[in-house]
């Protein structure tokens, strides 16, 4: 298993695109952050808005990117017939699938980390021009408070989560572009379908079951208690996606002729 | 060495031209089974996800416990949906006659969110579009055919007929100190609005013609206030909107109405009033006091077309999700060559480059248009169907309008294909150039309505980015003399219908262009 | 149209690596034309470029005086087979066929005949994914027969076949030769194309290293050399120099006789009464010719790193 990982993370390391692509996370959901803080306003006290979510905005572009290497850790590999490479080198596939989680994991949490330390420095400094002031109850924002370290914890590990899921969903599906539309379906539309949802007891748990949705509960620090789910069990309805995605993907490589 | 005959082919000489590369890229597309599997999920999913949401929407209207149909809106001349709610103080005219009156001050109550639970918070204020004037109208049907001059709450004076066309006269309030005078002349069919300061230098403020309109007609004074509109930000991103009682009171006098029919006594008729639980008092009724010449009138509700009810294009929701499917077709179709390095044998059979990526983007666009239009064409029926079954109203829109918006969605579908067509050849990479396209498309749109962008921001989003070419979908326009919600999150665009799909296709032509350029350029 | 292709003057540099150094040959009809060299001599390159899918830095490449990518029916002028895995595996190969005779303004009609012609007819509904590599270079032969061109250009044909494949090959290239087409055929193994090619244009380092007959060039590398046996070593000798040829004792009873041919040495020993048990002419095979030829390209290669 040492070795697969080994393997994994040279692979890795000797192409460009991933370099790019977790470059691309940090600098994404940073903009997005910034261009969030500085645009939200907030005109007088009791303005509803709560300040961590919207200076962590941007993890949800972030998102596409991490779940982008996701999908081109494998996918990339059945394009070029490398994984037969792969699975000769190593024929323990689910090891092999294990290592290639275990870097992308590693990676994500670590361009996460920056990502969100770098939205909450931009939240720090561009909300109180937005009229988030502690004058209208917000103090500016910092991972010392509670709430918002659990939002900005919270957020970094939804990106290890997008990550895991979307290397299941590739793993099963193997082409990289039906991998990708998947999983920006289940990303970006799923919250969507789920909006236009008539009946409210049914969107309520279809937000509940939704990935994105719940999993960005985790944000939520003044509006937790107004979510169809608290901030953990809202990750753990993500982390329940990925375990799943990865299982059906890890079950999936297992039975199939690579 | 010995001469040799070189060899002449006895084969019948080709064809050659764009339609032999069109006709071979969709052999190439329809010998696919993944591709066509893919373009028929895009259409399946437009119409699966478009029915069951229209089969999973309910609406239910009670009266206390008794459950009853929903009251169904008016349709106004044109046959859209209208609110038609107002006080009327009006005569009998038969034939031509005039109507002349001066409004004198214009007051009003709005209730405002309850500062205390359960105490009803209401200020004194009239709402922007409050209404006070004087209307002919066909009869005192709720929908029936109009003309009226009126002062409003803050947009002047305005002459307006059958509920969707408004032209402004002069602004400003009214007050006892600077009055309006007011005036409407029929003609025939012809209805003239006028206005005065003072009752002698009269300014013509429009002309309406209504078509058909019968000998006996109705004349007299009318007043009507829509509710308050109130947006607040909602907790799961994206904005909620909502609207309270308000009324409007207009004092007017010196009113003279001459013609054939009138001189009699004055009717009142709360137009459109809806009945309490007991289905006898009247909930939010107007009323008139009069005393000799001067009438008091108050009155609630609104004289214009309907913004808020549920639009056609919510059946087509599903086209969202059709659109990543339509886009990874469109994708593979150029990148799987790459990737099997088929596209060598494509050059080779084609060397004209930039014609093949057209014969390709001729195929991808028509087909998904082709699968787009038979799904949208069943699911926009048979969604409003479903809709009306579940008690559900949809506004009517007229039958071009329902064309474009199901035509729109299939070369919405379209159009996103070749995007992803162009951004494959582009990139050469499955992965990269769906992301692409979808971050471009489908993003800016998820962002737009459901995050905690101001709505400028979300306006901006959906005029800048190819996500504009969702406007192609609204049936319904904006009506500046209605104030609505008018945001993207209520499925109103910033841009108009075929403008916002123009940004699309000029992204969509762009990327399409570059994809040329670097294909001739490049070894492949 | 005259159906030749002429390559004249190619460059064409990758990063540091000069792939084309100024290639120039002529493919004439009504023969094969084997194009062969080490790996990386430029063979795919120069194959590429003259069916428009590289440009040159330098330099033309013409098939029938015109350059490719301004014909407008291609197929119906070059056949080509670059890389017979470039197919959509879910594809058939009646389909693979298909598309392509649609894009040239052909019939239908005319796949199945060509799947007939190269043994695919019972695969024809099979999906290309499943073939077997030799059955794909058959499909790929006949997607290069498709517009019945005049000029064929075959990158390594015979890679992948088994024995059987190989002669079937060989068959079809001299039946397409003797038609009056002009073939080229590439191959980094010259004795895959002994009783094939009647005309060489031998590769190296990007130029080309030779430009010739079979024949001419097996000429060249025997160096007209004949082997003669006999025991009486000293008259035999005495009597071949005497008339003019460069003899050397290469065994015991064995000499090595050059500037003569071999007609003339039996002739000539008759004459003069000198037992011979043996007289033989050397014949270089084509594998050593080319080895000879190309053998400065090789080493130079390994030097260089």
């Amino acid at each position: 298993m040492r070795y697969a990982v080994y393997a994994e993370w040279t692979k890795l390391r000797t192409m460009p695109g991933p370099g790019w692509l977790l470059a691309g996370t940090v600098v994404l959901t940073v903009a997005l952050s910034a261009v969030a803080a500085s645009s939200v306003t907030c005109a007088s006290a009791g303005c509803g808005h709560d300040a961590a979510r919207i200076g962590l905005q941007g993890v949800q572009l972030g998102q596409a990117t991490v779940a982008l290497l996701a999908v081109l850790m494998v996918c990339g590999e059945y394009g070029t017939g490398m994984i037969r490479t792969s699975l000769v080198a190593m024929p323990r596939r689910t090891a092999v699938l294990a290592a290639k989680a275990a870097v992308l994991t590693g990676l994500t949490l670590a361009a996460g980390t920056a990502a969100v330390l770098g939205s909450v420095l931009a939240g720090r400094l561009l909300l109180p021009g937005s009229g988030f002031t502690p004058a209208h109850g917000y103090p500016p924002l910092s991972p010392a408070d509670g709430p918002t370290l659990r939002a900005a914890a919270g957020s970094v590990l939804y990106l290890a989560l997008i990550a895991l899921l979307s290397l299941g969903v590739a793993t099963a599906v193997r082409d990289s572009a039906a991998a990708t539309g998947t999983v920006l379906g289940l990303l970006y539309l799923l919250p969507l379908a789920v909006r236009m949802v008539a009946d409210e007891e049914a969107q309520r748990l279809l937000w509940q079951l939704s990935p994105a949705s719940a999993g960005l509960a985790v944000q939520a620090t003044t509006d937790a208690a107004v979510l169809p789910l608290g901030p953990w069990a809202g990750l753990g309805v993500l982390a329940a996606w990925a375990s799943a995605a990865l299982l059906a993907g890890g079950l999936l490589l297992r039975r199939r002729d690579a | 060495m010995t001469a040799v005959t070189p060899y002449r082919s006895d084969l019948r000489a080709g064809r050659d031209g764009f339609w032999q590369l069109v006709r071979a890229e969709w052999t190439k597309f329809r010998t696919v089974h993944g591709w066509v599997a893919g373009v028929a999920t895009g259409a399946l999913l437009v119409v699966g996800l478009g029915l069951s949401f229209a089969a999973g929407s309910h609406s239910s209207c009670s009266k206390g416990p008794v459950e009853v149909p929903c009251p169904v809106p008016p349709l106004g001349p044109g046959g859209q949906a209208v609110e038609d709610r107002f006080f009327f103080v009006h005569q009998p005219l038969d034939g031509d006659g005039v109507i002349t009156a001066r409004v004198t001050s214009m007051t009003g109550l709005i209730r405002k969110p309850d500062a205390t639970p359960g105490v009803r918070n209401v200020v004194a204020g009239v709402v922007p579009w409050a209404k006070a004037g004087i209307m002919i109208k066909e009869s005192t049907e709720q929908g029936a055919s109009y003309a009226a001059v009126m002062v409003t709450g803050s947009h002047g004076v305005r002459m307006q007929h059958d509920f969707t066309e408004d032209v402004a006269g002069r602004p400003g309030g009214v007050s006892p100190r600077s009055p309006r005078w007011l005036r409407l002349t029929r003609t025939g069919d012809t209805i003239t609005g006028e206005e005065s300061p003072d009752g002698r230098r009269w300014t013509r403020v429009g002309t309406a013609r209504l078509e058909g309109l019968p000998a006996r007609a109705r004349i007299g004074l009318f007043v009507a206030s829509p509710g308050d509109l109130t947006i607040s930000p909602n907790a799961a991103g994206g904005s909620i909107a909502a609207s309270r009682f308000a009324e409007a009171t207009a004092v007017v006098d010196r009113v003279s109405v001459r013609g054939a029919g009138t001189g009699g006594t004055w009717k009142s008729d709360d137009i459109g009033v809806t009945t309490e639980v007991d289905g006898v008092t009247p909930h939010h009724p107007g009323r008139l006091e009069r005393s000799g010449g001067t009438f008091a009138v108050t009155g609630v509700g609104d004289v214009a077309p309907l913004t808020g009810e549920s639009t056609v294009e919510r059946t087509l929701t599903g086209a969202m999700a059709g659109l990543i499917a339509v886009i990874v077709v469109g994708v593979l179709f150029v990148t799987a060559e790459y990737r099997r390095r088929l596209i060598h044998t494509t050059m080779l059979a084609s060397p004209r480059r930039g014609r093949v990526l057209a014969a390709k983007a001729v195929v991808i666009g028509s087909v998904t248009f082709l699968a787009g239009l038979s799904a949208a064409g069943v699911t926009l029926p048979a969604g409003r169907r479903i809709l009306r079954g579940n008690g559900v109203f949809t506004q009517p829109v007229p039958l071009l309008t329902e064309l474009r918006v199901i035509a729109g969605v299939a070369a919405l579908l379209a159009v996103a294909a070749v995007l992803g067509l162009a951004l494959g050849a582009l990139f050469r990479r499955s992965a990269t150039a769906v992301v692409v396209a979808v971050a471009a498309t489908l993003v800016p749109y998820v962002l737009a309505i459901m995050s905690f962008l101001p709505e400028s921001v979300s306006e901006w989003l959906l005029r800048i980015t190819p996500a504009a070419g969702f406007a192609i979908q609204q049936s319904v326009p904006e009506y500046p003399q209605v104030l609505a919600h008018y945001a993207p999150v209520a499925g109103y665009y910033p841009l108009a219908p075929w403008a916002g799909f123009a940004v699309l296709c000029g992204y969509t032509a762009a990327a399409l262009a570059l994809a040329a350029y670097r294909l001739r350029g490049r070894d492949v | 149209m005259e159906a030749t292709i002429e390559v004249s003057g190619l460059r064409k540099r990758f990063g540091a690596t000069q792939a084309l150094d100024g290639m120039s040959f002529t493919v004439r009809p009504g023969q094969v034309t084997g194009f062969v060299g080490p790996n990386g001599a430029g063979k795919s390159t120069t194959m590429r470029v003259v069916l428009g899918l590289d440009a040159a830095d330098e330099g033309s490449a013409l098939v029938g005086g015109r350059p490719y990518r301004s014909l407008r029916t291609p197929l119906r002028h070059v056949g080509a087979l670059l890389d017979a895995g470039a197919l959509q595996p879910s594809r058939t190969a009646r389909d693979h066929l298909l598309w392509l005779a649609r894009s040239q303004g052909l019939g239908a009609g005319r796949t199945d005949a060509l799947l007939e012609r190269v043994g695919l007819a019972a695969a024809a509904k099979r999906r290309a994914g499943g073939f077997s590599l030799g059955m794909r270079q058959r499909l790929g032969i006949a997607a290069a027969l498709l517009g019945d061109p005049p000029m064929l250009m075959l990158d390594e044909p015979f890679n992948g076949l088994d024995p059987e494949g190989i002669v079937w090959i060989r068959g079809l290239l001299r039946s397409l030769a003797a038609e009056g087409r002009a073939v080229l055929v590439s191959s980094h193994l010259m004795s895959e194309l002994q009783d094939t090619a009647g005309h060489l244009v031998v590769a190296g380092r990007g130029r080309v290293v030779a430009d010739t007959s079979v024949a001419d060039l097996i000429e060249a590398a025997s160096g007209g050399q004949v082997t003669v046996r006999t025991t009486a070593r000293e008259p035999a000798m005495s009597a071949l120099a005497g008339a003019g040829a460069t003899v050397t004792v290469t065994g015991r009873d064995m000499l090595t006789v050059a500037g003569m041919a071999a007609e003339h040495v039996v002739r000539l020993l008759g004459d003069r009464s000198v037992p011979f048990s043996e007289v033989s002419a050397h014949r270089a095979t084509l594998e050593e010719a080319y080895l000879d030829l190309t053998r400065d390209a090789v080493d130079f290669r390994g030097a260089a790193r």
